[in-house]
């Protein structure tokens, strides 16, 4: 604490503004993490939480007008690259090495874990450092795949064992045969869940950063050097193998509750929590608020996590450091350009990832950055109460990749989300639509410049 | 020929319908509110069968929804104040005074309160944080709302009162004017009082306005002069809606809101005559 | 009437605080969207800043996807106005009668319009959710199938009596205040010669209720074309684009897609739209008030 309350001698008094997300790991930084950093520093933090959009706009506000009102902002992993490209967030690499006497001798760079990797432009440079992360993992009921009675049944109809899925037509197996079984019960069950909002990001995300690289179609089947989409032009987005994956996705609806189209992030995971569903892939960062609280999900207990099924070739390709098989979500706070209080903005984004706090910080919110904190002896305990996460996280993190490094990212994922919404709401054939989007894409990549 | 007794029955059948229809859907957010979050998810037990309190007190105790509904009522209260404050000299002069161009002026008054919100988000961010007039900076105070809803406020409020100022006869103008009123004077002794039912529902409206108003403060607004209405969408995030604390926070936005207007009803049909009634 | 050279002047005196204030914050925002709809430019765009005169116009009234959320907004106010303001006037008709309870049932009327508008569209999400939702449970049980998210016709139907439901009750009232500020003269007149009730109401009432009906089609038509917190609430435009109206279109642009080009010019051709809506209405409404001065 000595370490802290001198290093911010010289700011004492000035007041950041901050900003983040109105999910629970920021809203712990504003509840806990700022006030006690108040106490030690005397450095005021005026914490503004936002839901998604909102966040964002306001921050691009900020820098696209160079008004430097924020000190701090919530970058989430996938938007970092567009900034980077724009130069709109200070380089921290550098910040660090100009200013020994303000960075934490206890930092340990090396001991985030690789999702910091993702916050790097091409020189190796740190642009944010990470404070959450989760992976979208694949959820199921332990009970339901356990019930004497299901595997009777499902090993009479399919003649193999009942068990998570590994590839995506057991995957499929598994969910018509709890459809079904919620039917022959009468109970209110169904085999899958997804985000289908149509008209919302949701259910394009949920394409670009789970389907797809899972059926082995990577970075949002653009061609990375060419920027390009359709298949004509190096792209994946209109090729066979995506059509068939966003075919089956609106297919594979049929298994899931039939408001699901009304669900964006977190009504998926509000559908397992009301027990309504047998399995399904979920953003983690709902595993343990919602899914595994006894207070806000009937299913507390009964569930279990694994990787995501795929198809045998993306898991090969994932391996082989070739591709990926998920999304590894997550954010970091980062500063901007035109912040008034940069070194103070600094001070804030170490105490917010210091190792000694990073262990209590993942209990109160579920989220891991530091390999010290995956390693100590403490996790066990909320590993098991949320069903194997953190041992699942463990094993598969390297199979998970950030986001590609699309700099348009903000501007085309209301592209894809207008045409993958289309397909979903059957005004268009996922073929249709995937064409319609492919070009779309192209377009805009000659409108922007690339 | 039909009865004074059936016209009566089917008017009050009609009301309750009305009525029903009416409150339903309030009622409904109302219910949400008294339920946990594991009731939600599934379908809610229509009548209320425990008092989750802590939809209300989280957001109104621990955290700070009553300082944004402060800001909320400041915001408000603020505004009409400024608006009548402007618009009921700037109504006077145009309907007294000659003015050139006085319908065109008019016009373009108008266009301020039918242009599409969204078009000033960039524009209004860049003066209040300082871009255009270097010592400007308003945003997260409550003076930038006051002000900001001035934009569509003032408009509205003037050609409300255009109406039945111009319907006020002149002759009470000069009569006053041969009494060696000043201008200032009229404007006081007989317009005002005249335009009373008017000014009232001007109030109202622009007060209401304000209060629901949700784009902009969002934009304008952060930590400390946030209205209510932006900490609403708050509740939305990617890990869960919660749908009680929500409809609580609505709840509690609706009540000041239909005090307000529950008790002041008869103004607004006093005077929303529009002044085109004349024997 | 006295023009002397002292009242211009008091006039301009009287009238130049409101002018200032509407003019600091209204002219320079009217100001730089025109001249930013001259140009091409997207935050994220590497090209920069690119002048492309009314290119961006041309565009607009080519692309498929503005109009047809403009078709859709049209029809939209065109059904919910075609509903609210016949409906408000019968309620005002109906409330103006004489009846134990009446000043309870005005003071109901005044709950929708306490509500703020993202309030109402999450309200609307909560009563209309297939499974969870109250409307539908009870409509399943007549075996229709209500789900908004994925019929294209019950979500835009959704949003109109959920517009409804927001604004009869402010027709309702400006009816009100017509209805009771008609001398009972006529009224009485007409009764003496043994016109029933309908031909009251048609030869009588009504001519003397258009001023008050024109201005309230101004005010409702200009503030439906504008709606937006309710509707995204509701169904973010969806399912697919059924109820992706114009303004939600403009928002999407600006805000989400960062084109502040396109949304510019989007929102200068929407401003127009409206004013040449509104100059054609106020001619008429101007023109009714003069048949009756």
């Amino acid at each position: 604490m000595e370490w802290w309350e001198k290093a911010a001698e010289p700011y004492r008094g000035v007041t950041l503004k901050v900003i983040g997300q109105s999910t629970a790991p920021s809203i712990v930084l504003r509840d806990i993490a700022a006030p006690e950093f108040e106490k030690v520093t005397g450095i005021k933090v005026d914490f503004e939480v936002q839901p998604w959009e909102v966040e964002y706009e306001k921050f691009i506000r900020d820098v696209t007008g160079n008004t430097g009102i924020y000190d701090a902002a919530y970058i989430e992993q996938d938007a970092i690259y567009a900034f980077m490209q724009q130069k709109w967030l200070t380089d921290l690499t550098e910040l660090m090495e100009k200013n020994p006497q303000i960075t934490d001798p206890d930092l340990d760079v090396n001991d985030f874990t690789k999702f910091i990797e993702y916050f790097k432009d091409s020189n190796g440079h740190i642009f944010g450092f990470p404070f959450e992360a989760f992976l979208k993992m694949y959820i199921y009921r332990t009970d339901l795949f356990n019930d004497p009675e299901a595997k009777e049944a499902f090993k009479a109809e399919y003649g193999k064992d009942l068990k998570p899925a590994d590839t995506w037509e057991e995957y499929e197996q598994n969910a018509k045969f709890f459809t079904e079984w919620g039917k022959k019960k009468g109970i209110e069950l169904y085999g899958h869940t997804a985000q289908a909002k149509t008209g919302y990001p949701a259910v394009a995300y949920e394409i670009v950063e789970s389907i797809w690289p899972a059926m082995g179609i990577y970075n949002w089947g653009i061609n990375l050097e060419k920027w390009r989409a359709t298949v004509e032009n190096g792209g994946q987005v209109n090729s066979d193998k995506a059509k068939a994956a966003l075919r089956w996705y609106v297919d594979m609806l049929k298994y899931a509750p039939p408001d699901v189209k009304t669900y964006t992030w977190d009504e998926e995971s509000s559908s397992v929590a009301a027990g309504k569903v047998a399995q399904g892939l979920v953003y983690c960062e709902n595993l343990a608020p919602l899914i595994c609280n006894p207070e806000k999900s009937k299913v507390a207990g009964k569930v279990a996590v694994t990787k995501p099924p795929t198809t045998p070739e993306a898991l090969a390709d994932a391996k082989a450091g070739k591709g990926y098989i998920g999304y590894y979500d997550g954010a970091s706070y980062s500063i901007p350009y035109c912040s008034k209080n940069k070194e103070a903005a600094w001070l804030f984004i170490q105490w917010v990832t210091r190792k000694g706090w990073d262990l209590e910080y993942t209990r109160l919110a579920s989220r891991v950055v530091r390999k010290s904190t995956l390693e100590s002896p403490e996790i066990k305990d909320m590993d098991i109460a949320q069903g194997g996460y953190f041992t699942a996280f463990k094993e598969y993190e390297s199979l998970f990749s950030g986001a590609a490094p699309l700099p348009m990212h903000l501007v085309i994922i209301d592209i894809y989300m207008n045409w993958i919404s289309k397909a979903v709401a059957g005004e268009a054939t996922p073929e249709e639509a995937l064409d319609g989007l492919a070009k779309e894409i192209d377009e805009a990549m000659v409108k922007l410049g690339y | 020929m039909i009865t004074k007794t059936v016209k009566q029955f089917f008017i009050y059948l009609v009301l309750v319908a009305i009525t029903i229809a009416i409150i339903f859907p309030i009622y409904w957010t109302f219910l949400v509110s008294t339920k946990l979050k594991i009731e939600l998810l599934d379908r809610p037990v229509p009548y209320p069968t425990r008092f989750a309190s802590e939809n209300y007190s989280r957001p109104f105790v621990k955290d700070i929804y009553g300082q944004y509904l402060m800001n909320s009522i400041l915001v408000a209260l603020g505004n009409v104040g400024l608006v009548l404050l402007l618009a009921i000299p700037a109504t006077y002069g145009l309907s007294r005074f000659k003015i050139k161009g006085k319908e065109n002026l008019f016009f373009w008054l108008i266009t301020n309160r039918m242009a599409p919100p969204a078009a000033f988000i960039i524009p209004l961010y860049l003066i209040f944080s300082g871009k255009v007039l270097s010592f400007i900076h308003l945003i997260d105070t409550h003076l930038v709302l006051i002000l900001t809803y001035c934009l569509f406020n003032l408009p509205f409020a003037i050609w409300l009162l255009r109406g039945t100022i111009d319907s006020l006869p002149v002759e009470l103008d000069e009569a006053a004017y041969v009494d060696g009123c000043s201008n200032l004077g009229i404007l006081w002794k007989i317009i005002i009082p005249l335009a009373k039912p008017t000014i009232v529902v001007t109030a109202i409206l622009t007060w209401l306005f304000s209060w629901n108003e949700m784009l902009l403060a969002s934009i304008l607004t952060s930590t400390r002069a946030s209205t209510i209405t932006p900490a609403i969408i708050k509740f939305v995030t990617m890990a869960g809606t919660d749908w009680g604390e929500m409809a609580a926070v609505s709840i509690v936005c609706l009540i000041p809101a239909f005090v307000f207007l529950g008790f002041t009803q008869r103004y607004i049909i006093a005077g929303l005559t529009f002044g085109a009634m004349k024997e | 009437m006295k023009t002397s050279f002292r009242k211009q002047i008091s006039g301009w005196g009287f009238l130049s605080p409101a002018l200032a204030v509407i003019g600091f914050i209204g002219i320079f925002p009217f100001v730089y969207v025109v001249w930013l709809s001259l140009y091409e430019y997207n935050v994220f765009s590497l090209k920069g800043w690119i002048f492309t005169g009314l290119g961006n116009y041309l565009k607009l009234i080519l692309d498929a996807r503005f109009l047809d959320s403009l078709y859709k907004s049209i029809l939209f106010v065109g059904v919910t106005c075609g509903i609210q303001i016949p409906l408000g006037l019968a309620f005002a008709i109906l409330l103006s009668q004489q009846f134990v309870g009446r000043g309870v049932f005005r003071t109901i009327l005044a709950l929708p319009l306490s509500m703020a508008p993202v309030a109402i569209g999450s309200m609307w999400v909560l009563i209309t959710r297939p499974a969870v939702g109250p409307i539908s449970y009870w409509l399943s049980t007549f075996g229709i199938t209500y789900n908004i998210s994925e019929s294209s016709v019950q979500a835009f139907l959704t949003t109109v009596i959920m517009d409804v439901w927001h604004w009869t009750p402010f027709v309702t009232l400006t009816f009100l205040a017509g209805l009771t500020s008609i001398p009972p003269e006529p009224l009485e007149a007409a009764r003496v010669d043994g016109a029933n009730a309908w031909k009251t109401f048609r030869y009588v009432t009504f001519p003397l209720l258009k001023p008050i009906f024109a201005t309230i089609l101004f005010i409702r038509i200009m503030d439906t074309f504008r709606i937006y917190d309710e509707i995204w609430a509701l169904t973010s435009g969806g399912p697919g684009t059924a109820t992706r109206y114009v303004n939600i279109s403009l928002v999407r642009t600006t805000l989400a897609q960062s084109d502040y080009g396109y949304g510019a010019t989007m929102s200068v051709f929407l401003l127009y739209l409206t004013v040449a809506l509104c100059t054609v209405l106020l001619k008429l409404i101007s023109k009714v008030r003069k048949e009756y001065e």
